[in-house]
């Protein structure tokens, strides 16, 4: 592509996708990843640092996001605010009550590469705590990109019947007394 | 003083500290501040530079290779496979095409990549069969290498 002939040839197309991402009952760090990839541009073979080729990421459901293990109680959010004794730590579930989408934002901020773009593409992304989006996103959408995780049902939405064919681990005795 | 015979020239002193700072004052012109006309603050700083231009010259390469790499990750991401797994495959296909030509590709014929990774899925397929116990070659590609001597 070094030729004087092609030297003015364009690979980017001046347009930006919108990708939709739904973050109910998904981890996210790994709603990051998928963030991260698509905010730089890395998903496209054009791809170069200074080229700013990255794309939108719509996330929305950032309310339901779900960690497991015991990370709401354990994993920790530390920041100092500069002045003496300014050390804030705040665990992931207070940090989640006080604002939904943080968690999210922070994970992302964390996975992209540390230079003067950073701040433009945490600007390509939206977060939305609930399925409600704006008109004059969801007019811009282009893409949904499937769910890292596949979504466990919950015991209430399973039918009778279906709870009653569930293979059980062990019969209960006769005088096994359940709450 | 003048030399009248030509084999006196070769006794003439190199040339003066003038065009001794001038050397290096050349190649400081496009730099910042009095760096570029002050000959004790330049020398430094091209000293630094030839040494930073030194160590480019093989960060480059690393560099280039980081840059096709990436790109032809997310093509073959594209096509729902990842990088190692493409990498791997074509090795094991006797694909003698490096990243430089992969990448190009990649940009530019999209569906001779596609191609490519047609044939690195074949011959994933095939290693897995193979590891299964079931040495059938997949239908409608040919992805086993044949010795041609």
């Amino acid at each position: 592509m070094s030729s004087f002939t092609k030297s003015a040839q364009q690979w980017a197309t001046f347009a930006r996708s919108w990708y939709l991402i739904d973050a109910r009952m998904q981890p996210p760090g790994k709603i990051a990843t998928m963030c991260s990839i698509r905010l730089q541009g890395k998903h496209k073979p054009i791809y170069h640092a200074l080229s700013d080729c990255g794309d939108h990421v719509v996330v929305m459901n950032t309310r339901h996001i779900a960690f497991s293990g015991n990370k709401w109680e354990q994993k920790v959010y530390s920041s100092h605010t500069g002045y003496p004794g300014g050390f804030k730590q705040v665990t992931a579930a207070q940090l989640h009550h006080k604002d939904p989408k943080a968690i999210v934002k922070l994970a992302v901020y964390g996975m992209l590469p540390k230079n003067l773009s950073r701040r433009t593409m945490m600007q390509r992304l939206h977060l939305f705590p609930d399925d409600a989006l704006p008109e004059d996103i969801l007019q811009n959408l282009t893409e949904e990109l499937p769910q890292p995780r596949a979504v466990p049902r919950k015991l209430s939405e399973y039918t009778q019947e279906e709870r009653q064919a569930f293979p059980t681990l062990w019969t209960p005795p006769e005088d096994f007394r359940l709450k | 003083m003048v030399f009248l015979t030509l084999s006196n020239w070769i006794r003439s002193r190199g040339a003066d500290r003038y065009w001794r700072v001038q050397e290096v004052l050349k190649n400081a012109r496009h730099f910042r501040g009095r760096k570029n006309r002050c000959f004790s603050l330049a020398v430094r700083s091209v000293r630094r530079a030839f040494v930073y231009a030194t160590k480019a010259r093989k960060a480059k390469k690393r560099g280039m290779r980081q840059l096709w790499i990436s790109r032809i990750a997310a093509a073959s991401r594209e096509h729902g496979m990842k990088y190692p797994v493409l990498i791997h495959n074509l090795v094991k296909s006797n694909v003698q095409v490096n990243r430089r030509v992969l990448c190009d590709l990649a940009i530019t014929e999209p569906r001779s990549f596609l191609a490519l990774a047609a044939l690195a899925r074949a011959r994933q397929q095939e290693g897995f069969r193979a590891a299964l116990g079931d040495g059938k070659e997949p239908a409608g590609v040919f992805s086993r290498f044949v010795q041609s001597h």
